[in-house]
């Protein structure tokens, strides 16, 4: 699905794309479950949003409005889920 | 590795684990189909994703994504690999990698990007080059589960010999009136070519496809520029947006 030069950072892949990343912190597939944007409030799956990804982590964009709905980092062997862009994460059970 | 395997349902953490490579294939001058035994897979559903990792001498590792191109219940996996000449890890994949030869995997992941046969709708796979490799897995496993949900794969390739599946998708389409195979050339085409050409458009979209009114589940994947034109498209011809699933690949990595 993925390759890429070392280093380059920079066009977006779908949600979908970090469900591997956020196995290493949730127990569940947290790409199916859908959040409502905190800008626009679009409600959308996580998989369906734009992906930014890094070396530290990934940044997960509203897809209408490109709001910054979730950012994960995993640095210094700390996992961070800032969830401030967003109003209401769904899981389904 | 685990000491037993799971069913394919069941939620568990993912964890890396061995794969072996036991046949390479090459599809086109640039695809290679990697065939991988791995004996603890508790197997997948179509569309899914697996994470490869690759460690050097000097101990830095390489972590790509790849998806799934074989049926849940295959016997051995099947990833499509096309070479990048600057990537990190598609050179050493699609060639210094030999049948014998070992490197990590976890999966299956994701279900967002998910099709099964007990799904209803019709099915609209939009595919552009190697991107073909989970709607792959989607078309065999609806053969292999005798599924009478009708299906068209529209599927962009750059010429003749860069069409990866040709004869099995074929095979697939002559032995099943429930299944549409539309080829379209970017690259230019001979004068015998019966095909489309060009990208994929709007009209292209309008005429290969289903109507917005049969309600089809839409997966495409390709390179980000087919996604995002084809998105636009589909959304302008009166599909709802939360019936189109999407998977770019490249250029980067999550």
């Amino acid at each position: 699905m993925t390759d890429t030069p070392a280093g380059n950072d920079i066009a977006p892949l779908d949600g979908n794309a970090a469900a591997g990343l956020l196995s290493e912190f949730f127990a569940v597939d947290i790409t199916t479950a859908t959040l409502t944007c905190g800008r626009c409030g679009a409600i959308e799956e996580i998989g369906a949003t734009q992906v930014y990804g890094g070396s530290m982590g990934a940044i997960f964009r509203c897809i209408r409005c490109d709001n910054e709905v979730m950012r994960f980092t995993h640095t210094s062997g700390r996992f961070a889920l800032d969830l401030r862009g967003a109003k209401c994460l769904f899981l389904k059970t | 590795m685990r000491a037993t395997d799971a069913p394919a349902a069941v939620e568990r953490p993912l964890s890396w684990v061995n794969a072996e490579v036991v046949e390479l294939y090459e599809q086109s001058p640039k695809v290679r189909s990697l065939f991988l035994d791995v004996p603890s897979w508790p197997g997948h559903r179509a569309g899914q994703h697996l994470d490869l990792r690759l460690t050097d001498e000097a101990g830095y590792k390489a972590q790509r994504s790849y998806s799934i191109a074989s049926a849940p219940r295959a016997d051995r996996l099947e990833l499509l690999v096309q070479r990048l000449d600057d990537g990190e890890a598609s050179p050493y994949l699609t060639t210094e990698l030999r049948p014998g030869d070992f490197f990590e995997i976890r999966g299956p992941i994701g279900g967002h990007f998910v099709w099964t046969s007990s799904m209803s709708g019709p099915l609209f796979l939009i595919a552009g080059g190697s991107g073909v490799a989970p709607l792959m897995a989607m078309l065999r496993h609806r053969a292999a589960a005798g599924s009478t949900i009708p299906a068209i794969l529209l599927f962009s390739s750059r010429t003749l010999s860069d069409i990866i599946y040709r004869e099995e998708l074929d095979r697939l389409a002559a032995a099943d009136s429930g299944l549409q195979i539309v080829h379209t050339l970017t690259g230019g085409s001979t004068s015998d070519w019966s095909g489309e050409t060009g990208r994929i458009d709007r009209d292209m979209l309008a005429a290969a496809g289903f109507h917005p009114s049969e309600q089809p589940r839409i997966f495409v994947c390709g390179p980000a520029s087919l996604i995002e034109d084809v998105a636009r498209h589909l959304v302008v011809l009166g599909h709802e947006p939360r019936m189109v699933k999407t998977e770019r690949f490249g250029p980067t990595g999550v």
